[in-house]
């Protein structure tokens, strides 16, 4: 559990990155309803795979964890890892579990 | 026969300078006299024409005299320098080389006789003609290296026309198409060629200062590397006419930065491909992108974008790979141009395009904005895969001065999102010490594994 409230934490960090470049009507909020992709989600194809380097980087930077989020595995699923900051949560703490960390 | 002419020209001038190596000049006489040198000792070591020769030189007095006795002789060439010498046994076993000549530091020539047998079809081809043959290798940056096969009678036609006597410098190195162009053009002129022991730019501008060197024929990213270094001002470099640069896209502010600098020099884009030789070719301005290519024994076409050429000088083929031609004999170069009348503005590789969700990037154009923004050193720009958007555009950049990386990273992208289509605008972008350079000064635009 602790696990997954750090990374909702760096996921926040994440965020704040991302707002600061995006124009005001298309910032998220820092919360784990938020959407990101999909209906009723802001970000567009661009806007998603930016927020997902700088997860990645965020990740790498606070935690140490090296993780490709976006690759065929995460693609594959049917329920997308990238619908709301909560499953992105998710996906990684279960990413981390499986004992991944390129 | 095939090298009459220069012969003549050798003769008609035998004091003049014809190539100043290790700080010290050779005559045209000298270079005669070592050919005719060669010329009886290929026949001694009883090198048989038509037999493929492997030449491990770089330019130097023997190592050319060498070159033409062994072209002279009608031997099949294939030069190779320093530059690949990690891949010297991969290239001699591709081009089934069957006597090998040395030249070292001293300009002492070894033998040796690496023994391959020597039957491709191409060079049966080159022996029913009775031709000289050459042969150059790809830089292979997006694979295997491709061993490419001229008739250097085709090649050599062009330089029988005499045009300007200017000295110059060799920058390109002397397996390379366009270090081979410099070669010859100087030689069909009676010029002076002023090589280098390396091409930093402090070492290449004190050679022109030195020698008063009039041609400056480089790639893009060595004239970067020289407004970097600042070594322009720190040497005398009064006697350059011309500034040549090619074999990659040049971006376009360097190319201002190198007009504003060098007033009264002419900056030409040269275009060429190891494939089908060096066009003739005129740029609209100094400052300017746009080029006409062409001259005689070359056709340009473009088709869906990419530029075709048909070239009496083109090459035989590849040894180790398929043909490039199309049916009709155009050599598809892979080059994506824009055609404005006359002038074409050549955009690079169609293999160095990002295609970020089907929209197409030119990692140039990202370069040549990031160059702009203030502390900025140099940047490459490249795709990396991505499942989302098929790649994402990356940049590593190099810095003047140490700056807080987030911040900076910050500044690029606001930068990047103000005069750029959002596709274009780098995701990831990294900062980085230095650049990766090919030998052969070029940028290399894959991420280092």
């Amino acid at each position: 559990m602790g696990q997954e409230i750090d990374i909702v934490k760096i996921l926040y960090a994440a965020i704040d990155d991302l707002n600061l470049q995006l124009p005001p009507e298309q910032q998220l909020e820092k919360s784990t309803a938020t959407v990101l992709f999909g209906d009723g989600g802001r970000l567009d194809s661009l806007g998603l795979v930016t927020f997902i380097v700088a997860a990645e980087q965020k990740l790498t930077e606070s935690a140490g964890i090296s993780l490709t989020l976006a690759d065929e595995k995460a693609m594959s699923r049917r329920n997308s890892p990238f619908r709301t900051v909560g499953t992105l949560a998710a996906y990684i703490g279960e990413r981390l579990a499986e004992g991944e960390n390129e | 026969m095939v090298i009459d002419f220069l012969r003549q020209v050798f003769a008609e001038r035998p004091q003049r300078t014809a190539v100043v190596w290790h700080e010290r000049q050779y005559s045209y006489a000298h270079l005669l006299s070592r050919l005719d040198h060669w010329r009886t000792r290929l026949a001694r070591e009883k090198v048989a024409p038509g037999s493929v020769t492997v030449l491990e030189a770089d330019f130097s007095p023997e190592a050319i005299a060498l070159l033409l006795a062994l072209i002279e002789h009608g031997t099949i060439v294939v030069p190779l320098t320093p530059a690949v010498e990690t891949r010297k046994e991969e290239f001699i076993e591709t081009a089934r080389g069957e006597v090998g000549f040395r030249v070292d530091g001293a300009d002492e020539v070894q033998v040796c006789r690496p023994a391959f047998v020597s039957d491709h079809p191409l060079y049966d081809e080159l022996r029913r003609r009775g031709h000289p043959g050459l042969v150059l290798f790809s830089s292979g940056t997006t694979g295997r290296s491709k061993a490419i096969v001229h008739d250097v009678s085709h090649l050599l036609r062009k330089y029988t026309t005499r045009r300007h006597d200017f000295t110059t410098l060799a920058f390109l190195l002397f397996d390379h198409i366009a270090g081979i162009d410099t070669l010859f053009y100087v030689l069909a002129n009676g010029s002076c060629l002023v090589t280098v022991p390396d091409r930093s730019p402090d070492t290449v501008c004190r050679a022109v200062e030195r020698y008063r060197v009039e041609v400056l024929p480089v790639s893009a990213t060595f004239l970067h590397l020289l407004l970097l270094s600042g070594a322009h001002e720190r040497y005398d470099l009064s006697s350059l006419r011309y500034i040549a640069y090619g074999s990659e896209v040049m971006p376009e502010s360097t190319l201002k930065r190198c007009a504003e600098l060098f007033p009264g020099v002419t900056i030409l884009q040269k275009y060429g491909t190891t494939e089908v030789g060096t066009l003739r070719s005129k740029s609209e301005s100094s400052d300017s992108p746009w080029v006409k290519i062409g001259g005689e024994g070359f056709r340009t076409r473009v088709v869906d974008g990419i530029l075709q050429i048909k070239a009496h000088s083109a090459m035989l083929g590849y040894l180790n790979a398929p043909s490039p031609f199309t049916e009709d004999g155009w050599f598809i170069t892979g080059d994506r141009v824009e055609v404005r009348g006359e002038y074409m503005r050549i955009h690079g590789r169609d293999s160095d395009l990002i295609n970020v969700g089907g929209e197409k990037v030119f990692p140039t154009e990202v370069e040549d904005l990031i160059l702009q923004l203030d502390n900025v050193a140099d940047v490459t720009v490249y795709g990396e895969a991505n499942p989302i958007t098929g790649n994402i555009v990356c940049a590593d950049v190099s810095l003047v001065r140490p700056e807080n990386e987030q911040e900076f990273v910050a500044r690029l992208k606001r930068f990047c999102r103000e005069h750029l289509q959002p596709y274009k605008v780098p995701i990831r972008v990294s900062i980085v010490d230095r650049h990766r350079f090919s030998q052969r000064f070029k940028k290399l635009r894959r991420r280092q594994d």
